[in-house]
């Protein structure tokens, strides 16, 4: 029966459903800075017409729930990306500090092989005066002393790469359990196949963490999403999550080990921890070993000259460095092994005037080594080399940015709150409150005359 | 479509990109470079490494052509000193020849020839900057020393060998000439020729001390034709030293084209960067704040 009860049910509805869309728009404006925050619209539908013995009444309105507006293939390209440039970045800031030790700086490589280079050839033109010798002894000692540090500064950055690692490997862990926590929390309380709303926000905020760690592939399944690592290896199953572990190599450096206890460090791109592990057992061991290459044949190569001349004691060269045998490790082991600079190998003839062997002496420096290049060219080569990936990684890293900043401009545009619309919805639903508490008292107002109708008493 | 509400973070993105480009303008003025970490410019930065090693080499072989230069100048004036000795020598001779001297005279003539005997002697034991120059590579002590067993009363200490010091990466000059080619060689022996005219002198046999004159005066022969070694090393250094002076030059500028600033090119891009700074940051001042609250007053 349609009457005055009807239009006031109504009413009450269309109250109630200002109300909550009010609030929605008030939740989404408290929101609106909230990382990860997915807006929500609320969803009204209204309801079945009633038609009592013919006559037709509308059924006032209905709400359904807030709706999160969300779009999942961008998260899974923005989650992509992310691991992308989070190894691009991890690369380039590993390779920026390393590269201090190839910039022209006094101690480094090249100035301390020139400082070398010319004092041999100044011992050339004085091969008798004893501050030459002393020269080209304490130029050796800086030489040797540059292959040191540079090492060592490889070495350096190859062990807080290491730490990278198994701290990553720590925080990944932790996602995994919060991400597992959050799968069956939503299991619980979400229907199947419908929207999470802000756990569901949570949880995507953390795979988004997650995947600045390292590549994930996300798949959703009955029990709620999936994550593996870009390779495969398992991380969450709904409810159940699965730590990766780390454990030393036969190489000194953490390895990381699946559940099961799989090595799986070499499958493992993408993120801090692809980064890390790219730069730890590829790129740096690439430079260590190109300058412990230089080291040892150059070492070789100046101690042979050293050998075929007899030094300013009368006696046989000695050898003028010491240097690892085997190329590992050359370059931080390098060191003079003179005491003396009368213990360089200069004359060729026995006699103490000759300079006949330094010529033999300064071709080590500009003689092809056995790698077939000669001391600069290798060395400068490495600089190419250290360079060129810096700057590579960093370009990378711009260029993906620019690329996230689109996919995230794109997510903001389908998820963001947007204050304007907010505001334009709360002048809308204040207007929509307003008529719906007008009905009522209009409502009111009708059973007020209803009431009085017959009476002389006033209601 | 919705437009992106949100737009913080691309003014962000926006404001960093012009930091960083004005940084980058910024470090090129102010160190005067362009490549100021190799990855800068990896090609450049490698390419230095070679120019610094080369101009290291130059720098040496240029101090390497002033220090031997001296060697070989000092070397040639005793040379020279050695040649005016001997011609002096050959004077002394010719008046000891004429047969009109008495025994006293020809006496004097012979101290007069042994004391320039001594002075060559002096000559061929020149030192310089502690080296003997004319020792060989057995430098490190006089190369004649006085000795009664021998026919010219001194002996050679040196040996036969020379040094040679570079001037350039494939380039080295000889430096020295021992005395055993120059003072006390086989067939032309100076000292020997000097001390037989002594000995001529003193027998005071006219045709002897004839002899002996001429043995003296093909010695001087022989001694310019030495001295040409002399000559032409300092004319090679010379030529070396102005050669590596252009290959200086060709390296700088090379090393400046590698890595220098054109510093006109770099203040007008850090303008540039400045300007284009303070614009992206007016703009985001601007657009930021900006929403519909800020036009609608508050409902009463």
């Amino acid at each position: 029966m349609g009457g005055l009860t009807t239009s006031l049910l109504i009413g009450v509805q269309g109250l109630e459903a200002s109300q909550a869309a009010l609030d929605a728009t008030s939740n989404n404006i408290a929101n609106s800075n909230t990382p990860g925050y997915t807006r929500e619209v609320p969803q009204l539908s209204s309801n079945a017409e009633t038609d009592i013995d013919g006559t037709i009444s509308g059924g006032g309105v209905t709400l359904d729930g807030l709706q999160s507006v969300r779009d999942e293939l961008l998260n899974l390209q923005i989650q992509q990306q992310t691991s992308q440039q989070s190894s691009a970045d991890t690369e380039s800031s590993s390779l920026s500090q390393i590269q201090s030790l190839f910039s022209t700086s006094g101690d480094d490589l090249a100035t301390t092989l020139t400082a070398f280079s010319s004092s041999l050839q100044q011992l050339s033109a004085s091969p008798s005066s004893s501050s030459a010798q002393q020269g080209v002894l304490a130029a050796g000692q800086n030489l040797a002393e540059s292959f040191n540090s540079t090492a060592s500064g490889l070495v350096s950055a190859q062990s807080s790469a290491n730490q990278q690692v198994t701290q990553t490997v720590s925080q990944i862990n932790t996602l995994s359990q919060q991400i597992a926590q959050l799968n069956t929390e939503i299991a619980q309380t979400v229907p199947a196949g419908q929207d999470g709303g802000t756990l569901q926000d949570q949880r995507d905020q953390l795979v988004q963490q997650l995947s600045q760690l390292t590549s994930v592939s996300v798949t959703q399944s009955s029990t709620g999403e999936v994550i593996t690592t870009g390779s495969g290896t398992p991380l969450v199953m709904g409810g159940q999550s699965f730590n990766l572990q780390t454990a030393t190599g036969t190489n000194g450096m953490q390895q990381v080990l699946d559940s099961n206890g799989n090595n799986i460090t070499a499958s493992i791109t993408g993120g801090q921890l692809g980064g890390a592990i790219q730069v730890r057992d590829t790129t740096l061991p690439g430079y260590l070993n190109s300058l412990n290459t230089l080291a040892s044949q150059f070492a070789t190569a100046f101690n042979s000259a050293q050998a075929q001349g007899t030094d300013s004691n009368g006696n046989a060269g000695q050898a003028f460095f010491t240097v690892p045998s085997g190329t590992a490790g050359a370059a931080a082991g390098i060191s003079v092994a003179l005491t003396s600079g009368s213990q360089i190998a200069i004359s060729s003839d026995g006699s103490a005037g000759s300079n006949g062997n330094v010529a033999n002496l300064s071709a080590a420096l500009t003689n092809t080594l056995p790698s077939g290049q000669t001391p600069a060219n290798a060395y400068a080569n490495l600089v190419f080399a250290v360079g060129n990936d810096a700057s590579n990684a960093s370009a990378q890293s711009t260029a993906i940015g620019q690329s996230l900043l689109q996919l995230t401009n794109q997510q903001s545009s389908v998820s963001g709150v947007s204050l304007d619309e907010e505001t334009t919805n709360l002048i809308r639903f204040q207007t929509a409150y307003e008529a719906a508490a007008r009905i009522i008292s209009t409502v009111q107002a009708l059973s007020t005359v209803t009431l009085d109708m017959g009476s002389d008493q006033s209601y | 479509m919705r437009v992106n509400p949100n737009l913080v973070p691309d003014v962000l993105a926006d404001l960093n990109q012009s930091q960083t480009t004005l940084n980058a303008a910024l470090q090129e003025v102010s160190t005067g470079k362009s490549v100021n970490q190799p990855s800068d410019n990896p090609a450049a930065a490698a390419a230095m490494v070679e120019n610094t090693i080369e101009t290291g080499n130059l720098d040496q072989y240029t101090q390497n052509i002033s220090s031997v230069l001296s060697t070989v100048q000092t070397a040639d004036s005793a040379l020279s000193n050695v040649v005016s000795s001997l011609t002096q020598a050959v004077s002394l001779g010719t008046q000891g020849a004429n047969g009109t001297n008495s025994t006293t005279d020809l006496q004097s003539l012979a101290e007069q020839v042994q004391g320039i005997l001594t002075d060559v002697v002096n000559q061929a034991n020149t030192s310089y900057g502690g080296t003997y120059l004319f020792g060989g590579t057995a430098s490190t002590q006089p190369p004649y020393t006085a000795d009664a067993s021998s026919s010219s009363g001194y002996t050679y200490n040196g040996n036969n060998d020379t040094n040679s010091v570079a001037v350039g990466d494939q380039t080295s000059v000889d430096i020295n000439m021992p005395g055993s080619q120059l003072f006390s060689n086989a067939t032309t022996n100076v000292l020997g020729s000097l001390s037989t005219l002594v000995s001529a002198l003193q027998s005071g046999n006219s045709s002897t001390i004839s002899s002996a004159t001429n043995a003296v005066s093909s010695a001087i022969n022989y001694v310019n034709q030495q001295r040409v070694f002399y000559g032409n090393a300092e004319t090679q250094l010379n030529s070396q030293e102005s050669y590596l002076q252009q290959e200086t030059v060709s390296l700088t500028s090379q090393a400046s084209s590698l890595v220098d600033v054109n510093m006109t090119q770099a203040a007008t891009e850090l303008t540039q960067a400045e300007t284009a700074n303070s614009a992206a940051l007016a703009a985001a001042a601007k657009v930021l704040p900006d929403s519909l609250i800020n036009y609608l007053g508050i409902p009463s």
